[in-house]
């Protein structure tokens, strides 16, 4: 990219206009109607160059009186503002149901979730939904069923990615002008470590770890084969009917017994925490999957055997949130 | 896929597509005012853009637009030696714009491709504004204005954008004409751009054998006539334009420049008042009825010969009002430099000089001499005909003598040859004769196919008089048409056009379409603006109320705008059904805890039924039914019933209030 001497004013005077649009808004409760009050609008670069062909035409009708030529500019300057009022039409009145960013672990595609729904009968085009500095998704809304947009957004390092407000914006439907509007709704998304390492699951209470390999083995009474999620762990994938080309698929086993392992970020000796965490993650990803219960350990944390999905989900975000502030479990997520 | 009926299938077009549509719009509505070449550069390097799309051919490169550029570029300065003008910037737009093209990759660069659409189509306003260009104007703002929409939203159907299109100018459309009668006009130019030349139409400077003939072909307008009280007779329509005085034995040209005095008239007869809509001719004079009594615009002047000669070029339609009346007299001697301009001899045609001589010795005086001329050209077994042969080179000899056919311009070339050769201050006058009524607009239209020839005599005491020597060979051609005299003249679609009365009716309702457009839409200035105010009740109508009434109409029109486009906005406003319930929430609300926002009619109906057990029955059955009603499937006939008796149930509800 070149350099461009304006552009780190530019970016101030955006960041100005942000703070001043968040003062003047305040914060969002949803689900938001957008109303007139905060939708802003202004010529696009191609409505500036429009207007000045206009000027243009309007110079040399007059030079010449010419009545054609005059009635011409006249005509696409009127259809210049009807083009303004068509593209705020198209962003008056949308709802915006819901806004969430579900968890995910690092490294993978996060994603935050925008709900619109279109209560008026009138039919909406090219309705873009972006977060700050990234590109946006479109979306046409042409019936009055919710819609829902993902919002790529990059999930690199476990813990929690704050996004503070997004914009919904709209050029429809000639590319003139360009209407849109911030909504504050703050989202967090809570990136679990990515599952990763290869020690066995410590067995019961974890006072043998790694005695027992999971996975396979024949106390497990054999369930059947679900498609690959992301966090199942390579051993569980059934290779061989990969190998005949069938989808990635896992053998699932049924609960043996009431197998009680306790995750114990102590006992693990990687010097990096990361990488404990990540093997922790992988435990728990793998339990859950095999459906055994297990608890975990963590400095200031206990949380105590369990299982299903609820369950999975506090042992991740512990572990997401592990080192940060929201560490202890004091945070309700 | 699968199979839909044709109605529904929208074909996309690539934005690409739509930029080269709406450019090639604009190069078209120039093709016959720009070279040939301009548009045919432009259309090619449309198609050459198109198919390299198409076939995933590489674009040239840098070098190779520029040096394309710079040719282009100089052909261009090789033709019209300037690119400060109307048609060169016109052409020079075209290619440099199709150039453009090649380096068309971005949305950007289309959106440009669009703009230079549009300042081809205002090229092409500024240059013709007939009525019959109009709708093409249009068609090529509308193809613009979807190009602009598809272009924009990218994967939008061909009709969709038509339709967005469409449906905003037509929105816009009242704005527009508003906008058109209230925006102030300039009364003049203020920054002139040399104007090329161009090709002058109608009656020119100049008559020679034949000339009259290329005119008599061209059934276009020239003008058209209104007058206020009664017409004048056909046969008394003489259209006065170009006064000719020079020859030279076989071209009659204007003067030779030197200053003639003007001999004061006398005015006979009635005065006719008339206005006149004259057609651009690109060539200075104004037509009037013979013979017109003053100026009527400022920067006309009356000549001496009874001219009516503009400082400017007539390059758009204009009209003005004028008075003539039919018969003068002199009241001056002539002066003797206009009687020597108009008894100036050509060298060579002796057999005519000598027939003048004879003529005039056995003739008693001037007038009869003109009698006896007139006597001779009758008698003479002279054709009238618009297929003469040619002439020799004593043109007048040979015609008196041997040809003896031809039209208009042959016999007064020979009369005031003639006139001349007998010492009798003579000159050619050519305009135009007669007009054609139109009752749907109430106007003569006068065609350049009658244009006419005729002559002028000094006979003293009476001054100038009118001969048209062409009356007493064909007699009918005052009353009619050279067309009707001679309908071979005609091309095959006129005479088509002319056979029967429902098409002539059409046309001349067509005509006065065109007389209309021309008087109320593209003649429309400022002086016009101020009529309009003091129509509208303005006392005294100046630029101020102009601005007043603008803005008035802007404001306006975006307030209706703005209401009708946020009306369509807004939610639906809630039904029968949702209203019943709402009403339902609030006369619960008075006796139990309001409803929370969460909470469903069934959850809501478990917690009323907690807090106030004594109407848990009644409640829990209106609001199941409500949770049925609006959840629940019914058949159309029986939930309108349903609905109502719900409502109906609401509306008669009456709870106790608890007792404390």
């Amino acid at each position: 990219m070149r350099w461009n001497p304006v552009a780190p004013l530019l970016v101030l005077a955006r960041e100005r206009a942000a703070a001043w649009m968040r003062r003047r808004q305040g914060a969002d409760l949803l689900p938001v109607a957008l109303e007139r009050r905060r939708l802003y609008i202004l010529p696009t670069g191609t409505g500036v160059a429009f207007a000045a062909l206009l000027f243009l035409m309007l110079i040399a009708g007059l030079n010449y009186g010419n009545s054609l030529a005059l009635f011409l500019t006249f005509l696409l300057g009127a259809f210049a503002l009807v083009a303004m009022q068509q593209c705020h039409r198209n962003l008056l009145g949308i709802a915006v149901l819901t806004v969430s960013a579900p968890a995910v672990f690092a490294r993978a595609r996060g994603a935050v979730h925008v709900t619109l729904a279109n209560p008026a009968g009138l039919a909406r085009y090219r309705v873009e939904a972006a977060l700050p500095e990234s590109p946006a998704v479109a979306a046409d809304l042409t019936s009055p069923e919710p819609r829902r947009l993902e919002l790529p957004l990059p999930a690199l390092r476990r813990g929690i990615v704050r996004i503070e407000r997004l914009r919904l914006a709209t050029a429809h439907p000639f590319g003139l002008f360009r209407a849109w509007t911030w909504l504050h709704v703050p989202v967090e998304m809570l990136v679990y470590p990515r599952p990763a390492g290869s020690l066995p699951m410590p067995a019961e209470s974890g006072a043998r770890p790694g005695a027992r390999s999971r996975g396979g083995s024949e106390a497990d009474e054999w369930q059947g084969l679900r498609p690959f999620r992301d966090g199942d762990s390579p051993r569980q994938v059934d290779w061989k009917a990969y190998a005949r080309e069938a989808p990635l698929l896992v053998k699932e086993y049924s609960p043996a017994g009431s197998e009680l392992r306790v995750f114990d970020f102590g006992r693990l000796t990687d010097p990096d925490v990361e990488v404990r965490l990540s093997q922790l993650a992988r435990w728990v990803v793998d339990a859950e999957a095999h459906g055994e219960r297990y608890g975990l350990a963590l400095p200031g944390v206990w949380l105590p055997p369990d299982r299903g999905p609820e369950h999975r989900h506090r042992c991740l975000a512990a572990l997401a949130l592990f080192g940060t502030e929201g560490h202890a479990g004091s945070r309700p997520v | 896929m699968p199979a839909a009926a044709p109605s529904e299938v929208d074909r996309r077009l690539p934005p690409l597509a739509w930029a080269c549509a709406a450019f090639a719009g604009g190069v078209l509505l120039n093709v016959d005012r720009v070279p040939p070449w301009a548009s045919a550069v432009a259309l090619f390097l449309i198609a050459w853009r198109l198919t390299s799309e198409r076939a995933g051919m590489r674009l040239p490169g840098t070098v190779a637009r520029a040096l394309l550029a710079l040719a282009l570029v100089a052909i261009v300065l090789l033709e019209f030696h300037t690119v400060n003008g109307l048609a060169a910037g016109t052409a020079l737009l075209m290619v440099m714009s199709g150039l453009k093209l090649l380096e068309t990759r971005a949305r950007r660069d289309q959106f440009v491709m669009v703009g230079a659409g549009l300042s081809l189509l205002l090229a092409a306003c500024l240059d013709r504004q007939s009525l019959a260009r109009a709708p093409l104007y249009a068609l090529a703002a509308w193809l613009a204005c979807s190009a602009l929409a598809a272009i924009a939203s990218e994967g939008l159907g061909v009709r969709a954008a038509l339709r967005l299109a469409g449906g905003a100018l037509l929105i816009a459309m009242p704005l527009a004409v508003l906008l058109f009668l209230f925006f102030p006009r300039l009364p003049g130019a203020f920054w002139a751009i040399p104007r090329g030349a161009e090709a002058t139409t109608g009656l020119s400077d100049t008559m020679s054998p034949g000339s009259i003939v290329k005119l008599v072909a061209d059934y276009e307008p020239a003008f058209r006539v209104q007058f206020a009280s009664a017409a004048p007779a056909p046969e008394e329509r003489y259209w006065r334009g170009p006064v000719l005085h020079d020859f030279d034995g076989h071209t009659w040209r204007r003067s030779s420049g030197a200053f003639h005095p003007r001999e004061r008239l006398q005015y006979i007869g009635r005065p006719y008042r008339y206005r006149v809509a004259l057609e651009p001719t690109h060539q200075r004079w104004w037509l009037a009825l013979d013979t017109p009594a003053q100026s009527p615009a400022s920067n006309v002047s009356l000549t001496y010969d009874n001219q009516l000669v503009a400082a400017e070029p007539v390059r758009e339609p204009l009209s003005y009002d004028a008075v003539s009346y039919l018969r003068t007299r002199s009241l001056e001697p002539l002066s003797a430099s206009s009687r020597r301009e108009d008894t100036a001899r050509s060298r060579g045609n002796p057999a005519a000089l000598a027939l003048a001589q004879t003529l005039r010795e056995r003739a008693g005086s001037d007038a009869e001499f003109v009698t006896a001329t007139l006597e001779y050209l009758h008698r003479g077994g002279f054709v009238y005909s618009l297929t003469p042969e040619p002439l020799g080179a004593d043109a007048i000899d040979d015609f008196l003598f041997n040809t003896r056919t031809g039209f208009c311009g042959h016999y007064a070339s020979a009369f005031v040859t003639l006139m001349r050769a007998a010492g009798i201050p003579a000159h050619v006058v050519t305009g135009y004769l007669g007009g054609e009524w139109n009752p749907v607009g109430g106007y003569f239209v006068v065609r350049q196919s009658d244009a006419h020839a005729w002559a002028e005599v000094w006979l003293e005491g009476r001054g100038w008089t009118r001969i048209d020597p062409t009356a007493v060979v064909a007699p009918e051609r005052l009353r009619r048409g050279v067309l009707d005299l001679l309908p071979d003249a005609l091309t095959t679609r006129e005479r088509l056009l002319r056979s029967s009365e429902w098409l002539t009716r059409l046309l001349q309702q067509w005509d006065a379409a065109n007389a209309w457009w021309s008087d109320h839409v593209v003649r429309f200035d400022y002086p016009a603006q101020l009529d309009l105010l003091g129509r509208l009740g303005v006392r005294s109508p100046d630029v101020r109320y102009l601005g007043w009434a603008f803005m008035l109409a802007l404001t306006l029109w975006l307030a209706i705008i703005a209401w009708h486009i946020g009306r369509a906005a807004r939610p639906a406003p809630p039904d029968v059904l949702s209203r019943a319930y709402a009403r339902l929430c609030r006369k619960l609300a008075r006796v139990a805890p309001a409803r929370a926002l969460h909470q469903g009619p069934l959850s809501y109906a478990e917690a009323v039924s907690a807090r106030r057990p004594d109407l848990a029955l009644p409640v829990r059955a209106l609001l199941e039914r409500y949770a049925h009603l609006r959840y629940g499937r019914a058949d159309a006939g029986v939930r309108e019933e349903s609905i109502e008796e719900f409502r109906r149930a609401v509306a008669g509800l009456s709870l106790p209030r608890p007792r404390q």
